[in-house]
């Protein structure tokens, strides 16, 4: 059995909200993942005064519910021994919905943020958007076929394990990033029987079976899934799907705010993670989607570099 | 079965909670007399209610002298009072349907327009030009078209609980999870069994059973209609290019076509396509379907071929052997009203059918208006005043609040798509996968629900299959939440 600690920081760190008011702050980091927990790591005190905000209860981002997890040492160390550096305001299940960016009138950057007390403004000198994503759910990618219960994503079946309950009795994890594969090890360690697919890719990751999701089947509950296998069809039964194929950038609250977005919906930056509107830069999954979690902690320690001063 | 106890004795039940079945039931409560209502989900508006365009249609091109044609133009005087009185949210848009080439101009001119007139609907013809300056996303290839202006969108689901919200207000009693099985006709009342073992009296009963209207008459003895489901796909994108009007092909025989269609609460809904199939219970999308929808809506809006989706879905709607709405009484028994094969026009006639099927159940058992009716539904809370303003579903920002109060209302969420209907949680890009274990947990706290026994959808959805017993190999960081609500 595993014993795990955390830093956990909760409800009892959050101000009310009256003190969101205090003044202006140096940097908001919009997002408590692996990418801002690194820029807090690396630069610590050297920010100034510094507002982190999440929606979730605790920092982590969606990792949170797969750690500890063979193969994301680097990942739990950080979560587990993040300290909030001295100064820095965590204000948690506090959610950014709109970014009305610096102009001639107000020289600050506004958030307008939701909590439990309602819904308030903070300002900011610089903002580092390190929101992460939501996993890719099997409608966005128009797999044809019912809609029953029993398909979800990694967050989802991680979370539904850690509350105490069983998503399924034989699952098929579609996908082959380190995550989606750890996903599989827990389900199977909770007692699943588990079946781990993915298209063909030369990432050196392994899969029970190579192919492609072609349908999904079953009413009320998921009975099985079709793959296409050498161009073969093939039906798996399962009473669950784990589809695991990756993430989306969480840019929708940015809508009207003049942030530029790529073509596929992230967060278009330069080499120095500035964002076309100076004073704000972005960080982690929400600037590519497809990165590994490494690649998160290894951003969050750049921008660190960058911000104290301000390159913009 | 115990056939001769008898659960509960109305005057009047009806079978079916569907827009049509609820858009009766509300008017059925104007009248002095104990009335009910079955239905097989969970919820309602599970049926052909759910799935379809939402659309607020005129009827101006419905087949003239048709009871479909009358009762489409009746509820076009209804709506706005039934809009206003239940606060349904509604978007007149109007409705453009261009032409592609000089053939389908001609049949615009000999066919459509006067068919509208027939119905008593005046179309605006449109040259080109005036087309592409008001709905510049229109493909540019086209040769003209109509302004069909009194067509709008509406929330299907709003409606038809608020229609059954009305309906409880003033009295009715609703059964959820009920599926009919037996029918006995009596002399002077009918008695309807359910699977669940329940027998209900009635001394009339309105089949509005929707797509299973047919086996519901058989169930009587009844064998003189039949219904055939006609699957329709839709496709829902967030990228809406500006689209603010439905965009109508001009029809062919079988179905209205491919439409570009605004939501109410924003993105744009496109489809239907129209495929006969055999099983009442066949949603399933296809690759082929969603390459005709965006086929049929790239010839209309080309910018919407390419768009992302963030849901695909199916319905069926009834096609009736007669071609024409079937509200009659069955040839077993006066007691037992039909209001069947309603095709898709169901949500846009209910005022109507409403009223009509009130007034004629009314005037067969002689009833009286009652005294002490409520003409309206009290007024939905603002946004302000949801006291937890802390966000749930990320994609989309729907509170805490919100979703307590839904779980709080008169007809409160049995399942979680119930849930995700009456707040829009769930609707956004993840789907409710990041969200949902925090709606199980509301629904717990709120319902006391236990989460096994918590579905998504129909009877047999359930999302968790047991607790874990050897918790020791999974780790135990769940959040504080939750464990202060133990």
């Amino acid at each position: 059995m595993r014993k795990v600690q955390m830093s956990a920081y909760t409800l009892e760190d959050m101000p009310l909200m009256e003190d969101l008011h205090e003044g202006d702050y140096d940097v908001a980091i919009v997002g408590a993942g692996l990418s801002a927990l690194s820029l807090l790591h690396s630069g610590g005190t050297a920010l100034g005064r510094t507002v982190v905000l999440d929606y979730q209860e605790q920092v982590g981002g969606l990792l949170r519910y797969l750690l500890p997890a063979d193969g994301f040492g680097t990942e739990w160390e950080l979560l587990r021994d993040f300290q909030l550096p001295a100064g820095v305001r965590l204000l948690l299940q506090t959610t950014a919905v709109g970014l009305l960016p610096a102009n001639d009138a107000e020289p600050t950057h506004t958030l307008v943020v939701r909590q439990r007390q309602g819904t308030t403004q903070l300002r900011a000198r610089q903002v580092v958007i390190a929101c992460g994503g939501v996993e890719r759910p099997r409608e966005h990618d128009a797999i044809p076929g019912t809609r029953p219960a029993g398909v979800m994503t990694p967050v989802l079946a991680l979370q539904l394990l850690a509350q105490g309950y069983l998503p399924g009795r034989r699952a098929l994890v579609y996908g082959d990033s380190r995550y989606a594969l750890a996903t599989a090890r827990r389900l199977a360690e909770a007692g699943l029987e588990v079946i781990t697919a993915a298209p063909a890719s030369g990432n050196g990751r392994s899969v029970r079976l190579c192919g492609t999701l072609e349908e999904i089947c079953g009413f009320p509950r998921l009975t099985a899934v079709r793959l296409l296998c050498d161009q073969q069809s093939v039906e798996v039964e399962v009473d669950t799907l784990i589809y695991a194929t990756g993430l989306l950038a969480g840019t929708h609250w940015l809508k009207g705010s003049g942030v530029a977005l790529t073509a596929a919906g992230a967060i278009a930056v330069d080499a120095h993670y500035r964002t076309n509107i100076a004073g704000i830069y972005a960080i982690g999954t929400v600037v590519r989607p497809g990165l590994d979690h490494e690649d998160s902690v290894r951003m969050g320690k750049e921008v660190a570099a960058l911000l104290p001063g301000g390159v913009s | 079965m115990e056939m001769t106890s008898i659960d509960l004795d109305v005057d009047i039940l009806v079978i079916g909670g569907g827009v049509v079945g609820c858009a009766i039931l509300r008017e059925l409560a104007r009248y002095d007399a104990s009335i009910a209502l079955l239905e097989q989900y969970p919820d309602v508006c599970e049926g052909t209610s759910k799935a379809n365009s939402a659309i607020v249609h005129t009827g101006f091109d419905a087949r003239p002298g048709t009871l479909e044609a009358r009762l489409l133009a009746e509820a076009r005087q209804l709506w706005p009072e039934v809009i206003a009185r239940l606060h349904i949210p509604y978007l007149q848009t109007g409705a453009l349907m261009v032409a592609l080439n000089e053939q389908e101009q001609a049949t615009i001119a000999r066919e459509i327009v006067p068919k509208a007139a027939a119905n008593g609907i005046t179309l605006q013809p449109l040259s080109r030009a005036e087309i592409l300056e008001a709905a510049p996303y229109v493909n540019e290839r086209i040769v003209g078209g109509v302004l069909v202006e009194g067509e709008g969108v509406i929330d299907p689901f709003w409606t038809t609980r608020a229609y059954c919200e009305h309906a409880l207000l003033n009295g009715a009693q609703l059964f959820l999870g009920e599926r009919v099985n037996a029918i006995e006709v009596g002399p002077r009342r009918l008695r309807v069994h359910t699977e669940n073992g329940r027998t209900f009296s009635a001394a009339l009963v309105v089949n509005a059973a929707g797509l299973w209207a047919d086996e519901v008459a058989r169930l009587a003895g009844d064998h003189s209609f039949k219904l055939t489901p006609r699957k329709g796909e839709f496709l829902i994108t967030e990228e809406d290019h500006g689209v603010a009007q439905i965009i109508l092909p001009v029809p062919s025989e079988v179905s209205k076509g491919i439409l570009v269609t605004p939501i109410v609460f924003g993105g744009v809904l496109l489809g239907p396509t129209a495929e006969d199939v055999s099983d009442k219970r066949d949603l399933a999308t296809t690759t082929a379907g969603q390459q005709r929808i965006r086929e049929g809506v790239g010839r209309l809006v080309p910018a919407m071929t390419t768009v992302s989706t963030v849901r695909q879905f199916a319905g069926l709607r009834a096609v009736s052997s007669t071609g024409d709405y079937i509200i009659r009484p069955s040839t077993v028994s006066e007691r037992l009203l039909h209001v069947a094969g309603i095709r898709s026009t169901g949500l846009s006639a209910s005022p109507a059918i409403g009223h009509y099927v009130g007034t004629l159940v009314g005037e067969t058992l002689g009833l009286r208006l009652r005294t002490s009716y409520r003409e309206a539904l009290p007024e939905p809370l603002s946004e302000a005043a949801h006291e937890d303003g802390e966000v749930v579903c990320l994609c989309r920002s729907i509170t805490r609040g919100e979703i307590l109060a839904a779980l709080r209302s008169t007809l409160p969420p049995q399942t979680l798509d119930g849930l995700k209907r009456r707040t829009g949680a769930m609707l956004g890009e993840c789907q409710g996968n990041l969200c949902l274990p925090r709606l199980i947990a509301l629904f717990q706290q709120e319902l006391g629900r236990d989460p096994l026994s918590l579905e998504k959808h129909a009877p047999g959805s359930r999302l968790l299959v047991e607790r874990l017993t050897h918790l020791g190999s999974v780790p135990a960081h769940r959040c504080e939440r939750s464990k202060r609500g133990q």
